[in-house]
């Protein structure tokens, strides 16, 4: 069924909430119970007891061999799932080999292994329904096992086989190869895809971990040993955190476990470790566009910022939620466009991770001829949200809209299992997201503003455009020097 | 791993649809998901049901794991219901129900609606005027042009007036507050729907604001938002290569009925849509027995169906939409189509075929199961495996609905150096061996044995079931055809899949479209129909 959805990116109110008094900490259970008066039909004056929820914890074990293992029962439907992340990535392709680590991940997949051919996989997996999944992204590795619980065995036999001993049989290499080559392709198909790969290499430079692109060269140029190589130098199970959840028992669950992963021996796991970009590139202002034949703007600006960990994490994000990041709510929704009707999806985004800067970016599409005032509303709004703090309001309301959802992080077993993996992959307390919460509660509007002044920075803008060749350097020539990024035709 | 935040809660993957293309959408309806009655005979016992007397149906399923619930609103309205001239009329109509009621969305509705009212005489004498001078080109008088520009003025200034009263966003601003996560809102050719998840004790914030939603609309933020959709437009079909091959492959394939219309309308109808036709609209086709809403979560049933009936129950019924009346006449050859853009070639191939109710149908599901669910599916076996012809192929055993007869699709993009013509005759290739052979045993088993876990794993997302029971109890007017259908799949032989191959997948039934590179050697795509079969 082909649909319209309705997206939604960011807005803000001056309505001023019902006071934060609905903070509750996880604790118990609470069965449901109506305070409001259902007599009284005016939504906006509706108050409710806190949210109280004391999530299932999940227990860690960890095998002889290094390998973190997170069980959670959950027995509602016969189905298990175990997913594992892995310490490899992209970050450790050669720089002439671009693409490697993707194309490992794949064939890891659809190659064979553990002694069965790719055919054989292939069938068996789905001929009892269980979706297996494998991939190398750019800071980890993950694959997944999702199986009706009375085929868990097997499913796990057969997963643990591809993780351990992938067959990369040649011809499955051979079409992982061209298809990322008709990937490449078509890469410069649509100018959404465009603007955020070429925005990503404007801040972090185009041979950076962060941004990099393989090319038609970089694949050509890898072979099936270099595939086997990069398995066994990077995956090992010392490396890889475990997530089971599911219809099993746990004692049954960790013996399986044993069998197919005990005997597996530690590796020398790589570190993780990515270079900052410099403070003199970080902070130098560009102007690019990209010319293809398209009807809309499509528009990027913004520049690298902290990392998760910064302690100004959590005004930085609070802030930027009120910014453009929170949807219906944000003033960069209201402004652009409720107020405005310029764009159907606007908004901004703070893009964080543990292992390199981050992102923050502000975002739309728009046709060429409001292509200036979008941009000039974009400069507007940081610059306000530097120079007055947020009115009271606005914070309130981002408090209670964080705290009042927060439930949701926790909302399955899969979900609790899921963060707390990868927060032990980043290093982070497992408590984290606890924390997190508590900062939100005492943020201040000073706060919030001094780290807008801090980490928005009106005068380092980089701003990436894809559309009219012929007009758009004149809609962005006032915001600086512009320049075009020729695109080569095979990406 | 990066995230988009951690300060921002992530539900279920269902909700990256809303970023995410069309044809992810178009698969949640396209194998057929109606296998839970034998992996969960427990579904039957599970869904409550409550009509009220206003004719809204309620379907609940507790499921207490977590103080939350999901719950989804679907209207049985969309493209389809839509005349001539006033395409896109249904998607319009879904932005503007997020504008607020006489309660929310403004300081004061008494004041503001006169306002309203002149803004929206002067924005429908504006659009007649632009038209006209348009027809006329150059011709116009400068008195003609002078009264455009006042017309242009005195909108601006009721903008401006109106925007006072104002509350901008204020129904998704209280549903966030209470922390409400995934407010969204689709509009479909069958179906409009509403959905939100919200912590489960907020259940009467959410009764009042959508009850007074379903009755009170206000139209409000008219002229802004129109350009918001033209915008939406732009995004999706006319800079998306994929959007526009799918809009000109579809209006190819229906000559006469409202689903070869592009949902989100054209766009010269778009900018001529005015408030009078999207209140009528409304009036027309939102009354509480065009709705389904099925609450799934942590629910008590009993209080669930008491604070409906308070808040819903208010709604006065409404009379019957007006019937849908155009079919589809018989196709009566072979059509062809180009779309040329700049990007690497794609091809749609489709042919008519019966909806649900229609025993053909589930043959149809058993057919796209085989073809290309999986790994070991026929088209990626022979065209992306053996023959490397193919990078990507697909298939959709109902395009772009299921309330009126639809299309089988077949989706591919070529594997370069080999073109879209080779893809389809390798696609033809295969059709016609389901034609000439009973597909295997194990081949129908595997279908099964993936529609049963399929069906399963959508019970365990809140919003997944709740968006299933709505959407079937819409669409063919029991949430049960879910649990009737699976038996009918699990009855289809390889007899009827010969015997539906045969009659369905002719050449003269045929709609084909492909996506041309921009300047490339357009005659290279065109196909020597002569030379394949059928």
């Amino acid at each position: 069924m082909r649909q319209v959805r309705r997206q939604r990116l960011g807005r803000s109110v001056r309505r001023v909430g019902t006071v934060l008094g609905m903070l509750a900490m996880l604790l118990t259970f609470v069965e449901v119970a109506y305070s409001a008066d259902p007599t009284v039909s005016d939504p906006r004056t509706m108050t409710f007891k806190p949210v109280e929820f004391s999530p299932p914890e999940p227990e860690r074990v960890v095998l002889d061999n290094g390998m973190v293992v997170y069980l959670l029962e959950d027995h509602e439907l016969p189905l298990v799932t175990i997913t594992t992340t892995m310490r490899t990535g992209s970050w450790l392709d050669p720089t002439d080999k671009i693409g490697l680590a993707g194309i490992t991940g794949a064939v890891m997949r659809t190659g064979g292994g553990g002694g069965l051919s790719a055919e054989q996989v292939d069938a068996e997996l789905e001929q009892f329904a269980a979706d297996v999944s494998i991939g190398i992204g750019r800071q980890s590795g993950s694959a997944s096992l999702d199986v009706l619980s009375k085929d868990v065995n097997r499913g796990l036999e057969i997963f643990a086989g591809l993780i351990r001993t992938p067959a990369f049989e040649p011809a499955r290499v051979e079409l992982a190869k061209l298809q990322a080559i008709e990937g490449i392709r078509r890469r410069q198909d649509s100018p959404g895809s465009i603007v955020g790969r070429e925005f990503a290499k404007m801040l972090y430079g185009a041979a950076h971990p962060s941004a990099r692109e393989s090319s038609l060269d970089s694949v050509n140029r890898i072979t099936r040993d270099d595939l086997v190589t990069f398995h066994r130098n990077t995956i090992h199970p010392n490396g890889m955190i475990l997530g089971v959840t599911g219809d099993f028992k746990r004692d049954e669950m960790i013996a399986s476990l044993r069998t197919v992963f005990g005997d597996w021996e530690k590796g020398t796991v790589p570190e993780l470790k990515i270079s900052d970009v410099s403070e003199a590139e970080m902070s130098r202002p560009v102007v690019r566009f990209v010319g293809k034949d398209t009807s809309q703007t499509h528009l990027r600006v913004g520049h690298l910022s902290i990392k998760e960990n910064d302690p100004d994490y959590v005004a930085l994000a609070i802030a930027n939620d009120i910014l453009g990041g929170s949807s219906f709510r944000s003033r960069l929704f209201n402004d652009v466009r409720s107020k405005r009707g310029l764009a159907y999806s606007v908004g901004s985004r703070l893009h964080t991770g543990m292992h390199d800067q981050g992102i923050w970016l502000m975002r739309a599409e728009t046709k060429l001829i409001s292509t200036q005032e979008v941009i000039e509303r974009f400069v507007a709004n940081i610059e306000r949200m530097r120079a007055e703090p947020v009115t009271d309001a606005e914070l309130a309301e981002a408090k209670e809209a964080y705290v009042n959802s927060f439930v949701f992080s926790f909302s399955s077993p899969s979900a609790i299992v899921s963060r707390l993996v990868e927060l032990e992959y980043d290093g982070l307390p497992k408590d984290f997201l606890q924390q997190l919460r508590a900062k939100v509660v005492k943020l201040t509007k000073e706060e919030v503003l001094a780290a807008a002044k801090k980490h928005l920075h009106p005068d380092r803008l980089k701003i990436v455009a894809v559309g009219s060749g012929e007009a758009l350097p004149k809609a962005l020539a006032t915001f600086g020097d512009v320049k075009e990024i020729k695109l080569s035709p095979e990406g | 791993m990066k995230h988009a935040s951690r300060l921002r809660p992530r539900l279920s993957k269902d909700l990256v649809c809303r970023r995410g293309s069309l044809l992810i959408v178009c698969l949640i309806f396209g194998l057929n998901p109606s296998l839970l009655y034998a992996a969960t005979p427990s579904l039957a016992e599970r869904v409550i049901e409550h009509r009220l007397a206003n004719g809204l149906t309620v379907l609940m399923v507790e499921r207490h794991q977590t103080p939350v619930v999901s719950i989804n609103i679907t209207f049985a309205v969309g493209g389809i219901n839509e005349q001539v001239g006033q395409t896109g009329l249904a998607h319009l109509y879904e932005h503007m129900a997020f504008k607020g009621t006489r309660l929310v969305g403004t300081t004061n509705y008494e004041k503001e609606k006169p306002i309203l009212d002149e803004l929206a005489l002067v924005g429908t004498e504006l659009d007649q005027r632009q038209r006209d001078l348009a027809d006329k080109g150059g011709g116009a008088t400068a008195e003609e042009q002078a009264l455009v520009e006042s017309l242009q003025n005195r909108l601006l200034e009721l903008q401006t007036q109106a925007a006072h009263y104002v509350v901008g966003n204020e129904m998704a601003l209280l549903y966030q507050r209470h922390g409400g996560v995934g407010l969204n809102a689709s509009t479909g050719k069958d179906v409009t729907r509403y959905m939100i998840s919200l912590p489960s004790n907020r259940l009467p914030l959410w009764a009042a604001i959508e009850s007074d939603r379903m009755a009170n609309p206000v139209l409000r933020e008219f002229y802004k938002e129109r350009g918001v959709v033209m915008e939406e437009r732009r995004l999706r079909n006319d800079d998306s290569p994929n959007g526009l091959l799918f809009e000109t492959f579809t209006s190819a394939a229906f000559r006469a009925h409202s689903y070869g219309v592009p949902t989100i309308g054209w766009g010269s109808d778009i900018l001529s849509l005015t408030p009078a036709d999207t209140e009528a609209f409304f009036k027309a086709h939102y009354g509480p027995d065009q709705a389904t809403i099925a609450l799934v979560g942590d629910i008590n049933p009993k209080e669930t169906i008491a604070l409906i009936e308070q808040t819903f129950g208010k709604i006065p019924a409404a009379p019957p939409p007006p019937p849908l009346v155009t079919v589809e006449p018989e196709q009566r050859g072979e059509r062809r189509v180009e779309v040329e853009f700049d990007a690497e070639p794609a091809i749609a191939i489709g042919y008519h075929k019966p909806t649900l109710r229609h025993p053909d149908d589930d043959v149809f599901d058993v057919i796209d199961a085989v073809l290309s669910d999986g790994l070991t599916s026929r088209l990626h076996q022979t065209l992306v495996r053996e023959k490397r012809l193919a990078a990507s192929v697909g298939s959709d055993a109902s395009h772009p609905g299921v309330r009126a007869p639809n299309l089988f699709i077949f989706t591919a993009t070529p594997l370069a150096p080999h073109t879209t013509a080779e893809v389809e005759a390798a696609v033809y290739e295969e059709i016609e061996r389901l034609k000439r052979e009973p597909v295997s045993s194990k081949e129908l088993e595997k279908v099964l044995n993936n529609l049963d876990a399929d069906l399963v794993r959508g019970l365990r997302s809140n919003s997944g079931l709740a968006s299933q029971l709505a959407l079937y109890q819409a669409v063919a007017g029991d949430w049960r055809y879910i649990l009737k259908s699976r038996d009918k799949v699990a009855a289809v032989t390889a007899a009827d899949v010969q015997r539906v191959a045969k009659q369905y997948f002719t050449k003269s039934n045929r709609t084909v479209a492909v996506l041309v590179k921009k300047g490339a050697n357009n005659t290279v795509a065109v196909m020597p129909v002569g030379e394949v079969r059928p």
